[in-house]
């Protein structure tokens, strides 16, 4: 066989390598029990799920809309489309019939595959406004059994067909992938951008291949590793990460029951990789430590004596300094004792690779994690790049940056700040929208493509990228030069000192400055251990050496900025921001002009030479009594240095 | 739907606690494969009905017949065994055990091995085991129980117990499903997906279902046929079309003829 060019073709190579091995391709957890599937068995079912469509008057290149939940028939069935040179277009479950129906028609989709009940129903309700479809093939008839439109089909049945097929042709099936080309379309992936109609990203086999390969470049991966599917495969994340390394590299992937049970799933697999975003990692920092709490006397003991042992190491290692013998051989003994069995309760003890995307995530989840044993690593990209192609390498974790690029690939920052991307992962374009195309595309001095992403960011010192904010949400300074609040308050809020941050400065303003409520409950302690008597909360932000422990928390951040973003002056207020009083919305999002117009004089204050302001403010109790609050607050200017 | 033959049928059945007359002369019969809803005011006797049917208590008079079984003279536990299964209106599950042994534990009527063959757990026993708990994880998939399949269902939220105790009740694989208002205590959402399960249930296994529910809008959506009791007495019987219009119906609902809500 020649050099393979395709995804079906990787995975035909890998069917004749495991052939009659009993090698595992695939799991699925069924009625309780998981049920393996050979690579024999997959390519059975594919095969004839493949010719199926043919004998259903599938023509190449057409468009086949998959929505469902991630199952093998969602796999064997993109497999087989892409293998008789169609194009998988992966719908979210979640979807609308409208939205089903724009990316449908969209598409020229000419058929459907639908999971179940509540996605083929959605397609029953849109049944006159898709007439390009010739039929919707389901994999789970429950509660269908007395469906009887002949539009609609059981995925075994088309297998029927196909096998049939297969007994006349036993050549047949392996002719057709064998007719694929790199640059053939592989999948549409429709993104849901903020505004507009979703767009359809075109990318080919040679972009996922692609992908495959830089990943395992920096992460290798192995046929004998174990991945849970439960990134939507709608979504790049899993048509990259799971179908595509399935084909390419053969890991097996295990499907879950369902989306509710996926935890307790990835418990029982353990997975070798996986990647969540920053949410939930963060909130499985808490899930770890109630457990902790909850837990006998002896395991909280444990992790007592080797948690400060394991941040040790986790601090050494960030800052990529060699870690002494004697605390590597704790860090084993802690390993061993508690880390590895506390882990394993989440399925996390085997995985090699802990990937995190999505929003920044906090230090401090870094440094825990990494204490327990698990490097987690920022990851970047975007589905026209077919995924991601900026990563943290496990050796070069920086918690301020997404990582540097992945072999092949690259990453610039246009003059107005923009990130641009280019890989041989980079999309054709979108689906029926050249100007979409155009607008998205940057071609350079060289005649490079590359994507322009919509979002701000800087390559520091070392090349690694920040992300800072939207394009659209930085604000411009009289300068010229623009900073993003959301990314100087979020990394202000990720000390534990401080609870909320408002950054101003804007066309008007030259430059920024900030005021930050501190926490009351951790500066409190803090006072305490240090024998510093307060009284109220507003007695203790006006404390001087709480202005200086607040002022090394902006100075660390600013030391992250660009000079021209830097918080030159803050304040302390006397009080913390609240929703009750409209300064908050109820998701703690600050209300900017509100807030503006609140504390105006203080605002003024902070863009004249005054080193106080003087404030008169009636406040109101959370039982309904009011007070007026009437002191004065303290600038406090960092200077252009900071 | 009506045209099947009968599989159950009360006959003239009285019931009284002492001065109280729960039930007086009730009769109607349940046809093969329909969903019949029986309805009534509080204290109406729907759910005395029910357990005459599943002999918890003994009718003064009356027969009820089940494929030819005079129910009456039935000891209670031949009843399941005869193929009804019976949910409650205020839940009747073991709270300390996990889903998929509340729902095992329904299986017992249809093991075979003895004391001593699962003692030994070898040959017979574990097989039957085994075939037992495919069963069961059928129910469960099913239900979309598998999330909760280990957890204790003492820590379980009121509507997926009740699901719980709809999977017991399949478990024992019956010809006719008694479900004592199986939506109480339910918001909309929960309401609409146990009707949905009902139905599947229903359309599956062709199973009979008598099913005692307050809420109208859901019962006239389900059920084939409606039987309505007021003080122990049938009042109207028919579809729900023909329920929603009867005047006997409304007066004892409304107590006087006005618009009904339904």
């Amino acid at each position: 066989m020649t050099q393979p060019e395709t995804l079906p073709q990787y995975w035909l190579h890998n069917v004749h390598r495991y052939a009659r091995q009993r090698k595992v391709a695939v799991r699925q957890k069924e009625l309780g029990i998981w049920q393996p599937y050979t690579w024999d068995e997959e390519y059975e079912h594919v095969r004839n799920f493949g010719l199926g469509l043919l004998e259903l008057g599938f023509q190449r290149g057409e468009r086949v809309a998959i929505i469902g939940d991630n199952e093998k028939e969602y796999l064997w069935g993109a497999l087989a489309v892409m293998a008789v040179g169609g194009v998988v277009v992966g719908i979210f479950t979640d979807v609308t019939p409208k939205e089903v129906e724009y990316v449908v028609n969209h598409s020229d989709a000419t058929f459907v595959l639908a999971g179940d009940q509540e996605q083929v129903d959605k397609l029953l309700a849109i049944k006159e406004d898709v007439p390009r479809v010739r039929k919707v093939i389901y994999w789970d008839e429950k509660g269908m059994w007395h469906y009887n439109d002949p539009w609609l089909m059981d995925f075994r049945d088309v297998q029927q067909l196909g096998a049939e097929v297969a007994a006349r042709e036993p050549d047949r099936f392996p002719e057709i992938i064998a007719e694929g080309r790199g640059d053939d379309y592989a999948m549409f992936c429709y993104t849901s951008g903020t505004t507009g109609l979703p767009k359809g990203v075109m990318l080919t086999h040679s972009n996922f291949i692609y992908a495959v390969k830089a990943f395992g470049e920096i992460d290798p991966r192995f046929d004998t590793d174990n991945y849970v599917s439960f990134i939507p495969l709608a979504w790049i994340g899993g048509a990259a990460l799971d179908i595509a390394p399935h084909a390419v590299d053969a890991i097996i992937l295990n499907f879950t029951e369902g989306p509710e049970t996926v935890q307790q799933n990835i418990r029982e697999i353990a997975p070798d990789a996986l990647l969540y975003n920053s949410r939930l990692w963060e909130s499985l920092v808490s899930t770890i430590q109630v457990r902790m709490i909850d837990s006998t006397w002896i395991n909280r003991f444990l992790y007592r004596i080797f948690l400060p042992i394991g941040y040790k190491v986790a601090d050494l290692e960030f800052e990529k300094k060699p870690v002494p013998l004697h605390l590597r051989f704790l860090y084993a003994l802690g390993r061993v004792a508690i880390f590895k069995p506390l882990l394993s309760q989440f399925g996390l003890h085997k995985a090699r690779t802990t990937y995190t995307s999505g929003a920044a995530l906090s230090p401090d989840v870094f440094r825990f994690f990494r204490a327990l044993g698990l490097p987690l690593r920022q990851i970047y990209g975007s589905t026209e790049v077919t995924g991601g192609v900026v990563a943290h390498r496990k050796d070069d974790i920086k918690f301020e940056s997404l990582g540097k690029p992945l072999p092949g690939a690259d990453v610039r920052i246009s003059p107005e700040g923009e990130i641009l991307l280019t890989s041989p992962g980079l999309f054709a374009g979108y689906h029926k929208n050249p100007e979409a195309t155009e607008k998205a595309i940057y071609v350079d001095e060289n005649g490079v493509r590359w994507f322009r992403t919509g979002d701000a960011g800087y390559l520091d010192e070392d090349g690694h990228l920040i992300y800072l904010d939207r394009m659209k949400d930085m604000i411009e300074l009289a300068s010229g030069e623009r900073y993003s609040p959301q990314y100087i308050e979020g990394r202000l809020k990720f000390s534990p000192y401080i609870s909320h941050a408002m950054t101003i400065g804007d066309r008007e303003k030259g430059y920024v400055t900030a005021m930050i409520t501190i926490d009351f409950d951790n500066v409190g302690r803090w006072a305490e251990k240090r024998g510093l008597a307060y009284t109220t909360y507003t007695d203790l932000s006006q404390k001087p050496e709480v202005y200086e422990l607040i002022r090394e928390d902006v100075e660390r951040v600013n030391r992250t900025l660009p000079p021209a973003a830097r918080v030159r002056k803050f304040v302390l207020l006397h009080k913390e921001f609240d929703a009750d009083e409209g300064e908050m919305t109820r998701t703690r999002k600050l209300r900017r002009r509100f807030l503006a117009e609140r504390y105006a004089d203080i605002i003024q204050a902070l863009y004249s030479d005054a080193d106080s302001v003087h404030i008169r403010a009636t406040v109101k109790y959370r039982d309904g009594r009011e007070a007026v609050i009437d002191t004065t607050l303290r600038i406090e200017t960092i200077g252009e240095a900071g | 739907m009506a045209t099947q033959s009968v599989q159950l049928s009360i006959q003239n059945v009285s019931l009284s606690f002492g001065r109280v007359q729960a039930l007086s002369n009730v009769s109607f019969d349940v046809y093969e494969g329909e969903i019949l809803a029986i309805i009534g005011p509080n204290g109406a006797g729907k759910t005395s009905l029910l357990n005459c049917i599943s002999n918890f208590y003994h009718p003064d008079e009356g027969r009820i017949l089940f494929d030819g079984h005079d129910l009456t003279r039935t000891p209670p536990h031949r009843i399941a065994q005869l193929g009804i299964a019976r949910t409650f209106q205020n839940l009747a599950l073991y709270t300390g055990m996990t889903t998929l042994e509340n729902i095992m534990a329904a299986r017992h009527i249809h093991m075979r091995s003895g004391m001593l063959e699962c003692i030994i757990y070898w040959g017979l026993a574990h097989r039957e085991d085994l075939r037992h708990r495919r069963v069961v994880e059928e129910i469960i998939d099913f239900l979309e129980l598998a999330p909760v399949r280990k957890t204790v269902v003492g820590a379980l939220p009121h509507g997926l117990r009740k699901r719980v105790e709809l999977g017991r009740a399949l478990a024992l694989e019956p010809k006719l499903l008694l479900l004592d208002e199986p939506m109480t205590g339910m918001n909309q959402e929960e309401k609409e997906d146990m009707a949905r399960y009902i139905l599947d249930a229903h359309e599956l296994r062709n199973l009979t279902i008598v099913l005692i529910e307050h809420d109208m809008g859901l019962v006239m959506d389900i059920a084939d046929r409606v039987v309505v009791l007021d003080f122990g007495r049938k009042i109207a019987e028919g579809t729900p079309e023909e329920i929603r219009n009867n005047p006997d119906v409304i007066r004892a609902y409304l107590g006087q003829e006005e618009e009904v809500f339904w």
